[in-house]
């Protein structure tokens, strides 16, 4: 038989990579470069638009703008509960570091995390001084509640719910697929969902509050709800992939350990404690990585169930690039505030990264 | 099985039921008249039981308004977007995984970095980078972004890494080629990872909120996740809402029948697409 004109394996492969290279350089690669670019310059979405030349180099006073302000200071005692909150987790890090509680790269991950609390919140405009934009810190603030409260409420929920839930029979697998199913609708389906939900007037949960004679909340219009309303609604459509990573998670705990145990009298709680607990802190972590990956990326439920608000309290940081850019047509300022995002969401990649691979 | 066993079943059924609530109701509520849900929401045990009933809000769903144009652009969306997908990275995947070649650790390093970039990070420079080719509102504009990411890859070339190179061996042996090993030999073999990676394509597609809310303006091209979202801010005075409701029931319904018919890949996926972003 003839050969036919044969490939080289190099070509092949190249052959092989094109399609996927292709896409990714023109669609992953240029438009991250791209948005580095477009934040240095003073970009009007509409101006540029019609006339390409339209923009202005401006090195990093984008940034300026978005995070710096007029005579900013730093003080140690300007946040005190969240800057002393910092020095005791940088101490506890250090301390159980020393009591080998902590493995050396936990503490290290710790640490600066709460270097970084010591930090960030110590800065303020001075007298006469303000922020260039007032929004965004406390956009940034907003994002880092509702990750606050979202991640410790899945994690904590899925990890009891996995727990009771590892069994295999006929029963739970039924019960699992009750809890799990709310994650596979879309965002949109879940605002609409919960905005009807917390509705004072309609609401299922007004209507069972006056039914018991209380006075309904408005959850999604009161300032001291509203956030609440968009964590509780997250909880409930989040909380399917935490409990299966952790139902995975305890998969492999060996069973001769329970068995063991039990001999011991450690039964329910306390074999939850001493032995479901300390062998799952691994999987603890990935899930916890993975939820702050997750929700510090929020944008649909803030911008579909409160608009931001009330008064901006929950405006989120994806929520407000979006308006900078597409309401307001500055994607100068806008990529600014997207390369911040990526620069969060690169570092818990990294930790992520370097946990995935602790294991191996 | 003893009588604890039975407590806990009888225990978690109660939060198990409560998680269910709120899909219930609006199931129930969209099989409600919208003269009777305008007056109140709690007929029947609080309006989960769907009493009066009625099937009009799904009748009228079908005979006017866009929710069947855009339940089909999800369709065209969503499976473009899984066959696109699986085709750059089946081909990618076994390149890396199975084949050498010069600057294959560069490039993994590069394709590695991508799967830090999240989609909110980039969608103001792909939204001017397909406003320059004119591009949006269209179908391609909707599913290409997706196959840019490199997460499939890594999923595929984890797979064909884990299959044995005698495989392999014996066809080249034989003189078959790279390309046709691929093709008549991997390929078949990949079946179940295809699976995983085609339903967490199919589930990303379908709900995805961001991206087309940015790069569809027109009507027409909305898929029923954005769709849903415009109707649902005026829900009560324009809509009715039983209406919206069986809107809610009519997008959700793919995925969850999806989700019940291939549970384990389901479940599989998510957990994939879950640890590795």
């Amino acid at each position: 038989m003839a050969p036919r004109s044969r490939l080289s394996q190099t070509q092949a492969a190249w052959l092989l990579l094109a399609p996927f290279l292709a896409t990714y350089a023109l669609f992953l690669v240029y438009p991250f470069c791209r948005g580095i670019w477009i934040s240095l310059h003073d970009w009007n979405l509409l101006a540029v638009a019609f006339n390409p030349d339209a923009k202005e180099f401006v090195g990093l006073r984008n940034y300026e703008r978005v995070m710096w302000g007029k005579n900013i200071t730093w003080s140690l005692f300007n946040a005190p509960l969240l800057q002393g909150l910092g020095l005791l987790a940088l101490v506890l890090s250090a301390l159980l570091h020393r009591l080998g509680r902590l493995s050396r790269l936990n503490a290290i991950v710790f640490g600066v995390v709460s270097l970084l609390l010591v930090f960030f919140p110590g800065f303020y405009p001075d007298e006469g001084g303000r922020w260039y934009d007032r929004r965004f810190w406390p956009t940034v603030a907003n994002t880092l509640v509702f990750v606050a409260f979202t991640v410790p409420g899945v994690t904590i929920s899925a990890l009891l719910l996995a727990a009771a839930l590892n069994r295999e029979t006929r029963a739970m697998g039924i019960l699992r697929t009750l809890f799990f199913l709310s994650q596979v609708l879309s965002v949109t389906v879940v605002t609409l969902i919960w905005q009807i939900m917390f509705s004072p007037r309609q609401g299922l949960i007004a209507n069972i509050t006056k039914t018991f004679g209380g006075t309904p909340i408005n959850w999604l219009t009161d300032q001291q709800f509203a956030m609440a309303a968009i964590v509780i609604a997250t909880i409930w459509w989040s909380i399917g992939i935490a409990m299966i990573l952790f139902l995975a998670g305890l998969q492999d705990i060996s069973k001769d350990i329970y068995e063991a145990a039990a001999l011991d009298n450690a039964r329910g709680w306390k074999a939850f404690w001493y032995i479901t607990l300390p062998n799952l802190t691994r999987t603890i972590s990935v899930v916890v990585i993975l939820q702050i990956i997750l929700h510090f990326q929020v944008f649909g439920q803030s911008h579909l169930m409160t608009q931001g608000g009330p008064n901006d309290s929950t405006q989120v940081l994806v929520r407000y690039i979006y308006q900078t850019g597409f309401r307001d047509s500055e994607l100068g300022r806008a990529s600014a505030m997207a390369v911040f995002l990526f620069l969060i969401m690169g570092s818990f990649s990294i930790i992520q990264f370097i946990i995935g691979r602790e294991r191996d | 099985m003893n009588r604890s066993y039975y407590w806990l079943v009888i225990g978690l059924s109660i939060p198990a039921f409560l998680w269910l609530v709120p899909t219930l109701w609006m199931v129930s509520l969209s099989f409600q008249p919208n003269e009777v849900l305008a007056r109140t929401t709690s007929s029947t045990l609080f309006g989960l039981i769907p009493l009066p009933f009625t099937a009009e809000n799904y009748a009228s769903l079908f005979s006017f308004g866009q929710t069947p144009w855009w339940f089909m652009n999800s369709i065209i969306v969503a499976v473009g977007m899984t066959l696109g997908v699986l085709f750059v990275s089946t081909t990618a995947g076994y390149a890396l995984a199975r084949m050498d070649f010069p600057f294959k650790r560069t490039l993994m390093i590069i394709c590695l970095i991508g799967l830090m970039v999240p989609e909110q990070a980039v969608f103001i420079p792909l939204y001017t980078l397909f406003a320059d080719f004119g591009w949006h509102n269209s179908y391609h504009a909707l599913i290409l972004p997706r196959m840019a990411v490199p997460i499939g890859v890594f999923l595929m070339m984890q797979f064909f890494k884990a299959i044995p190179q005698d495989i392999e061996e014996a066809a080249r042996l034989d003189g078959v080629t790279w390309l046709r090993i691929f093709w008549y030999v991997m390929l078949p073999l990949a079946r179940p990872a295809m699976m995983t990676l085609a339903i967490l394509t199919f589930l990303y597609a379908w709900n995805d909120y961001l991206w087309p809310l940015v790069s569809a303006q027109q009507r027409e091209y909305f898929t029923i996740t954005l769709g849903l979202a415009s109707i649902q801010s005026n829900f009560a005075q324009s809509e009715g809402l039983g209406r919206v409701m069986a809107s809610g029931v009519i997008a959700s319904l793919p995925v969850v029948i999806l989700f019940l018919i291939f549970q384990r890949y389901v479940v599989q996926a998510m957990t994939v697409g879950g640890s590795k972003g």
